[in-house]
């Protein structure tokens, strides 16, 4: 394995333009740390227990080169905008772009800037928080991120400030052969309540590879509303880790839509770190062909009264392989923590496959935990109905598949993206001509 | 609410004694030399020295599985005896040649066994450190033609039987303690159902750990011929030591078409003392492979006793239509670690499994249920239901789920279960203002938790088990 680890590695770093050091010694020493650890940590393999699944080594076989060409034009843009969504970063194959993107004004209640004006401008905060939650210790793809930490988005809100309109940020693939490394860091000072939409898209169908890491910060009262939409080519490789740190009566609430790429690896590791923290996830993946989705969520109930609720669903057609796995530990003075977790997954084809793990931890006595999971194909009934209606097999499968996956859609608070992902998800189930 | 539940987990080892027996033991520590000891002192035929050999070379490249929620000192495995018989004497032709020491042994235990043999009608193939002593009911069965025997007289008697199976469900090298049990295994049962016949009793034995840090490797083998059916009933209780002791045990069960084979265990070792000093851990591989169409499989398991447990009684569900079940209820208490579960691999096509799981966790132990449902790329129509419930008894206990589901096949139908929860003040005060006390109300309520469980055990069995999980309880008055 250390054949691939190296080879794997120098092929990044073929790929990366040099990163300029940093006027702050903060950050120069952080990127210094999380590169030794890149170094020394192996690649992982299917015979890692976390990684049991999902095989990585067509990713470690492929050659980067750094991106180049053209600016994009902002017309191409179009068909991602979303209108409810003023605040804009625009991040092309992986690096800032300020003509396409909209930034809120200075002083206002709401920050949101690329990652280099935020280490500048809200230091304090960055600082005791960038690379504190995403812990790069055991994660090669963290440890990678941080170590070519440049480009990314910094998005704060002001103490008791309620944002109205969503933080939108985009990362646009425009070129194969590239390796991208974004990093979004959001606070929520206490009291504040935000929305982040954090949407991968492509210009292309090549392959790529995306290495993302945000780390979000719910401080005591606060409320982040995380909305992340994975719509890579089906060619890319996506590999995200989520680090959220919820503190005393905080809420986080994500939104995680897996449609794209050919392998695809999101990690969500939340821990609620104050008591009465709130967490509810809900994820879907929607696969066919040869692709492969793979989920890993880990909710830390550190604290007494701590509430979560977790919905993932998996929709895979064709020879897709879908891979859950979701951890919850309770610890031992977590009591009266109240944890529930399902994992749906639906099987449309002979040759998908499925495997899940949905896997409990605890140490205190008064919880209430549970957890289900169920693998199936459509109800035979339920179709009988819809055919009874007038519905022809196909129709009636399609609506019904459109429906399991649109029960997750449909949770996303800005209509205009729900609907936009609709429109995915009924192309994609082939359920489009019932629409109209 | 603390008093009930600090007796609860006081409970003292209520089997806790040596028998004074001389034991013929084979000096400490393993080597292909020792094998061939243990097989030439037990008379084995060349192709079983062969199996023992290819295991040992086998796991010598092995390493010990890190996986399980598990943690102890490590093994050496050079310090152990890998075999210790009881001094032969002479074949004994009755009862009243048995050792009185021995038998004294089992009255203690509650096992009269010249009254309880033709009572309860229960032949008892009785396992004294490893070496069959005696043979009770033989003759009836020989009858119908089972055969009941310990497994070194079934390899002198009937080996073609017994290379026809040994090792089919579970290979020599399946794992680090299997490969071990099949390089060391000493003794165990042997059962073999003719094609047809319904075994006319329940089959039972009683397994008895007794030589100070003798590990214990049984080897069993059950054979169910087509549309033959067996009720299995394996016991335990051991003494109390300060030594850790191994025990891994290979259970191999073989349901050909239509066959039935019910295997039931009830698992009292001593578990350490309050501290968790001494011991036994057990690392057990059972495993049935329901091989013809229309098999059945059911697995039934009362833990409540090891230092470690880690036991997976499985099910290979081969032939078209057939059925595999678990039934589960471990308990655990003081520094107990318990991981256990079951795999049900989905091969055939409408294969049915059913796992039924019941945790208790006390004082400041660990209990895990880990379990994979496998459905095969060919098993169309396929069917699990799992449900895997916990329950904690204080605030230093942990309770664990590790539900692994892969499902290659789209017309399957996989559903999974589990939930946690305490023994809540409410609860008890319902039963306080009925009048019931706390400590029957505890009792109640764990008797209802585990209810879905008990009622699979054999009759005889049910009656232990609930003894068992009474004893646990007796004195726990807040």
């Amino acid at each position: 394995m250390e054949a691939a680890s190296t080879a794997f590695r120098d092929s990044l770093l073929a790929g990366q333009a040099a990163v300029p050091a940093g006027s702050l010694t903060w950050v120069n020493r952080l990127r210094a740390a999380a590169l030794e650890r890149a170094n020394a940590l192996a690649v992982p393999t299917v015979r890692d227990e976390d990684w049991r699944f999902t095989d990585l080594s067509p990713l470690y076989r492929l050659a980067f080169r750094s991106a180049d060409g053209p600016l994009l034009e902002a017309a191409r843009l179009a068909p991602w905008i979303v209108p409810e969504a003023s605040v804009r970063l625009v991040f092309v194959d992986g690096r800032f772009a300020p003509k396409l993107s909209a930034l809120p004004a200075s002083d206002g209640p709401l920050f949101a800037a690329p990652l280099a004006v935020g280490i500048e401008r809200s230091t304090a905060i960055v600082e005791a928080q960038l690379g504190h939650l995403a812990d790069f210790q055991r994660d090669l793809f963290v440890a990678l991120n941080t170590a070519y930490l440049q480009d990314g988005a910094t998005v704060v809100a002001r103490a008791g400030s309620r944002i109205a309109e969503p933080v939108h940020v985009l990362f646009v693939s425009t070129q194969k052969d590239v390796a991208m490394h974004p990093r979004v860091l959001v606070a929520a000072e206490a009291g504040a309540e935000v929305t982040l939409v954090e949407d991968f898209v492509t210009l292309h169908d090549g392959a790529y590879c995306v290495n993302a890491v945000s780390e979000i910060v719910v401080a005591p009262n606060a409320f982040v509303h995380h909305v992340k939409l994975q719509r890579d080519s089906k060619a890319a490789f996506h590999v995200a880790t989520s680090a959220v740190r919820i503190e005393r009566d905080g809420r986080y609430r994500s939104n995680s839509i897996a449609l794209g790429a050919r392998i695809s690896r999101q990690n969500l590791n939340v821990v609620q770190a104050g008591p009465g923290a709130q967490c509810h996830l809900d994820g879907l993946a929607l696969i066919a062909g040869r692709q492969l989705a793979d989920t890993h969520s880990f909710i830390d109930h550190a604290l007494p009264h701590g509430t979560s609720r977790q919905l993932h669903k998996c929709v895979a057609g064709g020879g897709a392989h879908a891979v859950f796995n979701g951890r919850v530990l309770v610890r031992e003075n977590a009591q009266r923590t109240d944890s529930g977790q399902e994992s749906r997954n639906l099987l449309l084809s002979d040759k998908a496959h499925v495997d899940t793990k949905p896997q409990l931890e605890i140490f205190a006595d008064d919880v209430k935990c549970s957890h289900g999971a169920t693998v199936g194909q459509l109800e035979a009934e339920e179709v009988f109905y819809l055919r009874s209606r007038g519905l022809d097999d196909t129709a009636a499968r399609n609506l019904l598949t459109y429906a399991f996956a649109a029960d997750i859609v449909n949770r996303i608070p800005l209509p205009s993206l729900a609907a936009q992902l609709r429109a995915t998800v009924l192309e994609q189930t082939g359920a489009k001509e019932l629409a109209s | 609410m603390s008093a009930v539940l600090q007796n609860l987990i006081d409970q003292p080892y209520k089997h806790g004694f040596v028998t004074d027996i001389e034991s013929d033991t084979v000096a400490r520590g393993l080597s292909e030399d020792v094998i061939r000891l243990i097989s030439h002192k037990k008379n084995e035929p060349d192709w079983l020295l062969e199996f023992r050999l290819q295991a040992y070379r086998h796991w010598l490249t092995m390493t010990e599985p890190a996986w399980p929620n598990v943690h102890y000192p490590k093994i050496d495995f050079q310090a152990i005896s890998y075999y210790s018989a009881p001094k032969p004497r002479k074949k004994l032709a009755s009862m009243d040649e048995v050792d009185p020491e021995l038998l004294r042994t089992f009255e203690k235990l509650g096992v009269p066994m010249h009254e309880q043999a033709a009572l309860a009608g229960v032949a008892v193939d009785v396992i004294f450190d490893s070496v069959s002593v005696t043979t009770t009911y033989k003759k009836k069965l020989a009858d119908v033609g089972v055969i009941f025997c310990s497994f070194s007289e079934a390899v002198q008697e009937h080996p073609e039987l017994v290379r026809k199976y040994l090792g089919t469900v579970v290979p020599a090298g399946d794992n680090f303690y299997a490969a071990l049990n099949s390089a060391v295994f000493t003794d165990g049962s042997f059962c073999f159902i003719p094609k047809g016949v319904k075994c006319p009793m329940e089959l039972s034995t009683y397994f008895r750990i007794n030589t100070q840090e003798s590990g214990q490797f049984e080897r069993t083998l059950i054979v169910a011929e087509e549309g033959a059916s067996v009720s299995y009933l394996e016991g335990c209780t051991a003494p109390q030591f300060d030594t850790n002791q191994l025990h891994a045990a290979v259970v191999e069960l073989v349901a050909l078409d239509r066959a039935d084979i019910k295997y039931s265990t009830v698992q009292n070792w001593y578990a350490g003392d309050a501290n968790g000093v001494g011991g036994i851990y057990n690392f057990v591989t059972k495993r049935g492979l329901c091989k013809g169409v229309n098999s059945r499989i059911s697995w039934t398991q009362v833990e409540t006793g090891s230092a470690i447990t880690w036991k997976y009684p499985s099910c290979v569900l081969l032939g078209d239509n057939s059925v595999g079940e678990f039934y589960s209820v471990a308990l655990t208490n003081h520094k107990q670690q318990a991981d256990t579960g079951t795999k049900m691999v989905h091969i055939g096509k409408n294969t049915r499994s059913t796992i039924i799981s019941k945790g208790i966790s006390a004082g400041q132990s660990n209990n895990s249920y880990r379990g994979l449902v496998k459905i095969g790329p060919k098993a169309e129509g396929a069917r699990n239901f799992s449900q895997c419930d916990s329950m904690l008894i204080g605030d230093r206990c942990g309770a664990n789920t590790f539900p692994y589901i892969q499902v290659q096949n789209n017309t399957a139908k996989v559903e999974h279960e589990a939930t946690t929860s305490k023994i809540g003040e409410d609860q008890l005060f319902y039963f306080a203002s009925r009048g019931i006390g706390n400590e029957e109300a505890v009792s109640m309520i764990i008797n209802g938790f585990v209810k879905d469980v008990f009622t699979q055990l054999p009759m005889e069995f049910a009656v232990e088990a609930g003894r068992l999980l009474g004893l646990k309880l007796e004195g726990s008055v807040g």
